[in-house]
């Protein structure tokens, strides 16, 4: 193997290293307390998670008929709903945390959740 | 190993065929569905595609086969918002490949792979943050990196194969 190849081996094995490292240690972190819903990069909504009690259901209206529902119970939030083609942020499940936001990349929605420590609250700022 | 450069027709074939492989490709992977649900978690296939061009025909030709594909894969998905986000990473993918042809050998192909499919993941985050206007998109780039790493292996493999396995084919006159 060519120096540069050595070179580049080293730093993919590095990268996936330090990225090991960082979901091992932050993937998960105390519950958060406050739920943020982005849309088309605005805040249009701030939910108390310690206080919802109820099942609570939210339901954003896009662009040309983009529709998101967001689902909050027990301080857990999740996209019940999505009129987007790849249903990832449906399928990413419930989060309760800061490590991990639901990103709605067709439709750009954002479910951050702030608070209980998470360590990338300093990023997210 | 490299063909002599194309010129005119010849050229124009070759790419125009690369291009229709590399959406097919493309096309066949949007129907897995992915089990990590991550935004940008995927195969990427269609990027032995680029692999082979940018190592095997010329970095122009390369970028050229990769910004018809990743066009027309957003129109035949319907997708045209994607085509922000694929275009934002396909770009910087290829400029990693561009940079490592100069300094990999023939044997190492297959490393570059991983490097583009990270720069893909990275360039598709950039294009993320600032269409939300957030930063909160990069607490994926861990698992995108991961994740890119290990199927940018997969793909380099591929690559390296293909390319050993095609320079046995002698050109046809």
């Amino acid at each position: 193997m060519s120096k540069y190849g050595k070179g580049v081996a080293a730093l993919l094995i590095l990268a996936v290293a330090a990225s090991a490292g960082w979901v091992w240690f932050n993937g998960h972190s105390a519950p958060g307390q406050i739920l943020e819903i982005y849309q088309n990069g605005q805040l249009v909504e701030t939910v108390n998670l310690t206080q919802s009690g109820q099942p609570q259901t939210i339901v954003l209206e896009g662009d040309n008929g983009a529709e998101n529902t967001v689902l909050i119970q027990d301080g857990q939030v999740c996209m019940s709903h999505a009129t987007c083609p790849d249903q990832v942020c449906v399928n990413q499940g419930w989060i309760s945390d800061s490590a991990v936001p639901i990103v709605c990349l067709p439709n750009q929605v954002i479910l951050q959740i702030k608070g209980g420590g998470g360590t990338l609250d300093a990023i997210a700022g | 190993m490299t063909p002599s450069p194309d010129k005119g027709a010849r050229r124009i074939t070759r790419l125009a065929l690369l291009t229709a492989i590399a959406l097919t490709i493309f096309m066949v992977e949007a129907q897995i569905p992915v089990p990590i649900p991550i935004p940008g978690v995927k195969l990427g296939l269609a990027n032995i595609i680029t692999v082979y061009a940018v190592f095997v025909l010329s970095r122009r030709d390369a970028l050229l086969i990769l910004i018809v594909r990743v066009f027309l894969g957003s129109v035949f998905s319907g997708q045209m918002l994607m085509l922000l986000y694929s275009m934002g990473g396909g770009l910087l993918c290829w400029l990693a490949l561009a940079l490592l042809r100069g300094i990999l050998s023939p044997r190492e192909i297959w490393l570059a792979s991983p490097v583009s499919a990270v720069c893909h993941n990275i360039g598709q985050l950039l294009v993320a943050a600032a269409v939300m206007k957030t930063w909160a998109v990069l607490a994926y780039l861990p698992y995108l990196l991961i994740a890119g790493v290990a199927s940018g292996l997969f793909t380099g493999l591929c690559a390296q194969f293909l390319i050993q396995r095609l320079g046995r084919i002698p050109p046809s006159k």
